[in-house]
């Protein structure tokens, strides 16, 4: 399985690269600044992807839809309780951080024991957020942040943005946990044969549980950074990671139905969204081309992937 | 005799009793076993064969050849004299008038009895084609089964087993231009009147000309209804004799080992170790003793197919109550592909799965360490080391045997459960396993084995026979030859009874609790309707409703369109993004041109139902297809009008502007929309939508073509979303690219409350209607009680996991 997830990533680091010399041909300005832009956006998306691809990675066609409303409500959490003060920032870190976890208990339970289609479940969780927030909205007093979260959303060390490192260090994690424990054995055995992994004594539901409260965890970590780094906290901020991050995933080269998941593939699929985004905004791309070009390249790239699994097939 | 208007006269060169059918000298070989082994058989028509043999005999995978599902390696299959075509498969074999009875069972569980026969049977034509089909449905069922009273309007999903299995043998009875009749097990949940019913219809074919192959373990039905008994054994024809002089004791000593019995592997006598697994209560026929199984030993489970043997297994492995197991326990599966091998990983990971599972979930995994671990057992196993860096598909079927023994092997674990794990391997692997197996057991293990091949239990200590998921016997060590396991297996299957049903009350409010919950949009309206009406009277006039329902007619056009697309077990995470751009496009290019506005939708909808070869031909999951197109609509629609604007058209307007005084107009847009849904529903094209979504496999092979309905499908889907996106720009009179954008997740909702299934295919217009308007009335509901509007979303999220968890409760109950 490595093998083949470690050949998968290659084409989303390739693509990176191809897009990085393109941008640095076609603008004189792009170069260090931009990368150092795109590397910060590509940082709050790839943690929300990551949780996104322990999702996928158990199978079965599963997707969590409550990744969007989990990173606004953290980032409303974040805001309302540190209320832009250092003292307080570790409660609200804490907190933040258990909004994501108790919302991806909350999914795992409604998965496995009300057996729900995730898709369903985490979408009906999401709606109950977006209540959560609109709620919250009207808490806010100010949209003070805290010094020390401003000063690791903005700043950067050595020339590269603290989040950044926050993010590869979530990357390596990940990576971590997927190849080189038990739990990642585990999780992509479930996600190839729910059946197989059961009858070879693998507590299955333990498993999966963790999944989807790693996804909230990773969610709502981003969020409470975003909120930093924008400044506050506005009702629609986590929507495009919706889409994004299920898109780093396939990008990344993991396999939507589950089972074969790469960490470093989906870092370099969310980068790949990042610089897609920054090539099409300084080649003066109107923002609704950008949305359309961004919806192509998903499609081409998973139907080019089926079509090529489609002909494997035939040979063998 | 039942005479067969439909039936169409045999061509003339068929005259002389020539063989309907010819098998000639057929061989085929899955992997390293060869199933069907030079098998010649003519069939003639007017013939009743009855074939029978033990488990694993070949029967099942002739008659595969007959019906085109699996090509001979060798030999040749002639239809009527010639020989059939490159290419033969299911479809050819249907419109040669072929018919096959399968064991499990190729219904559409999501259409109704009629909709069944329609599905497989398209030829009458007409406008009154769902009662001409009830009538064909009706007509079939009691020329077979007098006593049928099942209703062909019911859905075959919520028929007893035993009512579908009649439907599905009366359907292939009464097919057009019948020739062969095929029925593999028919009686195997048939009561005794049933069963003797189909062998009267049996006869009353055979006596029409038509050819019967009648499959069963019970063989007085063969003796009773076939004039021609052909026995099989280990892929081999053994016997073609009149069936009429037979006895049952002939007949299985025909099947059994008379010939070349293998000698059984010496062995040393059963230790006598302590008990390991205690099965007892429901797992013992007639409450007799638990039966105990100590270390040390090898048990075989034994019985026909499907008598409970895998299902032991199973309860073994989860410690259930009946079956109490005292030491951990390690599961080798038989069916590889289904629930054995990891196709992902390597050779090394499949292996070492096993050893990990007791380990803590964040201990490191070394491959080192767990290679130096795997090869020891690839010694015992005899599976090169070497490979263990190969993808374990890559490896022959016996090899990925031997490294899912290897598996169970490195759990270490004190019980080993078999579950057919020599089905389609090598005899060389065979007789290697054996020999692992006894050694295991030797060294204080207790085996407990499940074969399809009843010779193996020679290799047993102690055999089991099981009947209708009960142990009947418990043979000894002189008494696990395989003829004498065939006739305990045939003598507990003869005192049987006949399949007992549920409970009447149990079943009945279980029935009840899912009628309220698959309905429950429609509760949920109701209340919501009378709660607001007493807090309101208002209400219910005109005005309240026409205010109230306004904003419903778009939801319910984009839910109608995911439900169409629900219908064939997918979901568009787009659909209101789509929404959003037909109602950008109603008030930029429509405005300026209804020529060129049209147009513009046109595109758009070819656009739309281009997702659909996507999804057929790239394979692409429709839900991330669905998205990513999401992004396409609501770019192009942000293009086209960036900023809430634009004018619609006067006459589009005018479409929705009316009013007949007295009564809202929303409602009648409303009932507009639900006719139109019911009837595609409703309709030829619709029904077979819906036979794709419940079952595409058995569509296809009824000659339907999956990407044309697939496209179809999305067409229809497509333009329910494109009116929906008109009556925004009408009822507004301005465009906004965001308009459709809550819309998608919200049809999700309106489907999933509506009562259809988002797998299978079954979907309910009306539930649909019902939980749209519950939906977009839940605002107006929460204002009345004076509850803030934020709690809206919630209240939607929430009623939506009530539905679907109780749903599962009661379908978790109803399997219990």
């Amino acid at each position: 399985m490595s093998a083949l997830a470690r050949q998968r990533w290659i084409w989303a680091a390739a693509g990176t690269l191809l897009l990085w010399l393109a941008l640095t041909l076609v603008s004189d300005r792009a170069s260090l600044s931009s990368l150092v832009g795109i590397s910060r956006s590509a940082a709050f998306l790839a943690l929300v992807a990551l949780g996104q691809m322990f999702v996928v990675t158990t199978g079965r066609g599963n997707i969590d839809l409550s990744v969007a409303s989990v990173v606004t409500l953290s980032a409303f959490v974040t805001l309302t309780i540190s209320a832009g003060s250092d003292a307080r920032l570790p409660l609200a870190i804490g907190a933040a951080l258990a909004t994501g976890a108790v919302t991806g208990a909350i999914n795992a339970f409604l998965v496995l024991k009300a057996r729900i289609a995730a898709m369903i479940a985490t979408l009906s969780v999401g709606y109950v957020l977006a209540t959560a927030t609109l709620l919250m909205n009207r808490q806010v007093r100010s949209f003070e942040i805290a010094p020390t979260l401003r000063f690791v959303a903005t700043e950067r060390v050595a020339g590269v943005p603290i989040v950044a490192l926050v993010a590869i260090l979530a990357i390596a994690l990940s990576a971590w946990l997927l190849n080189r424990t038990i739990w990642g054995m585990r999780l992509c055995a479930i996600g190839q044969n729910l059946d197989a992994a059961r009858l070879a004594g693998i507590r299955t539901d333990a498993t999966i549980a963790a999944a989807f409260i790693a996804s909230g965890c990773l969610s709502a970590l981003s969020g409470l950074l975003l909120s930093a780094y924008v400044g506050g906290a506005f009702l629609d901020m986590g929507r495009p990671y919706l889409l994004q991050s299920i898109g780093a995933v396939v990008l990344g080269g993991s396999l939507i139905f589950g089972g074969a998941s790469t960490a470093i593939g989906t870092a370099f699929g969310a980068l790949l969204l990042a610089l897609i985004v920054t090539v099409m905004q300084v080649a003066g791309l109107p923002a609704g081309a950008q949305d359309v070009t961004q919806g192509a390249i998903i499609i081409a790239v998973l139907a080019a992937s089926g079509l090529a699994a489609r002909a494997g097939v035939r040979r063998g | 005799m039942v005479s067969d208007p439909q039936r169409a006269p045999l061509p003339q060169h068929a005259k002389p009793p020539a063989a309907l059918v010819t098998l000639d000298a057929v061989t085929v070989r899955y992997g390293a076993t060869t199933a069907v082994d030079d098998v010649t058989l003519a069939v003639a028509a007017g013939d009743i064969v009855g074939l029978v043999g033990a488990n694993g005999a070949g029967k099942s995978t002739l008659m595969r050849v007959l019906s085109g599902m699996t090509a001979p390696g060798d030999g040749s299959l002639k239809i009527a004299g010639l020989a059939v075509p490159v290419g033969y498969g299911p479809r050819q074999a249907h419109l040669s008038g072929i018919r096959t009875v399968w064991q499990e069972l190729s219904l559409c569980a999501n259409l109704t009895v009629a909709e069944n026969f329609y599905v497989e049977q398209p030829d009458i034509a007409g406008p009154v084609w769902r009662r001409s089909y009830a009538e064909r449905a009706r007509a079939a069922l009691k020329a077979t089964f007098p006593d049928a009273r099942t209703d062909p309007d019911r859905l075959v999903g919520r028929l007893p087993i035993a009512e579908r299995q009649m439907v599905e043998i009366a359907r292939a009875a009464s097919a057009p231009g019948l020739r062969l009749l095929i029925l593999d097990e028919p009686t195997s949940s048939l009561d005794a009147t049933a069963s003797r019913q189909l062998r009267d219809r049996v006869r009353a074919l055979a006596a029409s000309g038509v050819a019967v192959i009648f499959i069963t373990h019970k063989l007085t039905e063969i003796i009773d209804v076939a004039n021609r008994a052909v026995v099989m054994r280990n892929g081999r024809k053994v016997a073609d004799t009149d069936a009429r002089s037979l006895t049952e004791t002939e007949l299985i000593a025909m099947m059994g080992a008379a010939e070349g019995a293998a000698a059984a592997t010496p062995r040393d006598a059963a230790g006598e170790g302590r008990t390991l697994v205690r099965l007892g209560g429901s797992w013992i026929a007639g409450g007799g003793a638990p039966v105990a199984l100590a270390a040390g030993s090898v048990v075989g489970v034994a019985g026909l197919e499907g008598s409970g043997q895998a299902q032991l297994l199973r309860s073994v492995l989860d410690g259930a109550t009946d079956a109490r197991r005292d030491g951990s326990a390690a599961f080798v599966s038989g069916d590889r592909a289904r629930d054995g091998i990891f196709a992902l990983f390597d050779v090394l990971t499949n292996i070492s799965i096993g050893r990990i599972t007791r380990r803590a979930a964040l201990s490191r995994l070394s491959y080192s360490a767990e290679a130096a671990a795997a090869r020891p057992l690839c010694d015992r196993v005899r599976l090169d080391p070497d490979r263990l860096g190969s993808p374990i598909t890559d490896l022959s079927g016996g090899n990925q045997q031997k490294a899912l023994v290897a598996r169970a092997l490195a759990a270490d674990a004190d019980i080993l459960l078999l579950d057919d794990p020599t089905r389609g391997v090598d005899i060389a692997t065979k007789q290697h396993l054996y020999g692992v197996i006894r050694e295991t057991a030797r060294s204080g293990k207790l085996v407990l084995w499940h074969s399809t091949e009843d010779r193996e239990f020679a290799e047993c200590d102690r055999v089991l026979v099981m009947s209708a998921g009960r142990v009947h016997s418990d043979l000894g060590p002189t008494e696990t030859g395989e003829e004498a396991i065939l006739a305990a297996a045939f003598h507990a299957r003869a005192t049987d009874a006949a399949p007992s049903g549920q409970r009447p009350g149990v079943a009945m409010a279980k029935t009840v609790a899912a009628n309220a919950l698959r309905n429950a949009a429609i509760v949920a309206l109701v209340a919501i309707l009378a709660v607001m009406m007493l807090r309101n009277p208002m209400v219910a006039s005109e005005f309240g409703l026409r205010l109230l329902l306004g904003p419903a007619v778009a939801l319910i056009l984009v839910a109608y369109a995911q439900m169409f697309v629900v219908g064939g077990s997918q979901i568009d995470l787009g659909v209101g993004a789509f929404a959003g751009l037909v109602n950008v496009l109603a008030v930029t290019a429509l405005y300026a041109s209804p020529l060129l506005g049209l147009a513009a939708i046109g595109v758009a909808l070819a656009g739309y139902a281009a997702m659909a070869l996507g999804i057929v031909v790239a394979r692409i999951p429709a839900i991330v297809v669905t998205l990513g197109a999401s992004f396409i609509w609501y770019g192009t629609g942000y293009m086209i009008l960036p900023a809430p604007g634009g004018t619609a058209p006067d006459w589009l307007r005018a479409l929705t502007a009316w009013h007949i005084p007295g009564v809202p107009t929303p409602l009648i847009l409303i009932l507009l929309a639900t006719a139109v849904a019911v009837a595609i529903h409703r309709s030829r094209t619709g029904t077979v939508l819906r036979g794709m979504g419940g079952n595409e496999a058995v569509m296809a092979r009824s000659g339907w073509s999956v990407t044309r309905y697939t496209v179809l499908r999305y067409l229809i889907a497509g333009s329910f979303a494109a009116t929906a996106g008109l009556s925004i720009a009408a009822a507004s009179g301005a465009g906004d690219i965001n308009a459709g954008g809550t819309y998608t997740l919200l049809s999700v909702a309106a489907v999933v409350l509506g009562g259809c299934q988002l797998l299978g295919g079954a979907i309910r217009p009306l539930g649909v209607a019902a939980g749209a308007v519950t939906l977009a009335l839940i605002g107006a509901l929460l204002g009345s009680l004076g509850v803030s509007t934020d709690y809206n979303a919630a209240v939607q999220g929430l009623l939506m996991i009530a539905v679907l968890g109780l749903g599962s409760v009661v379908i978790a109950r109803g399997d219990g």
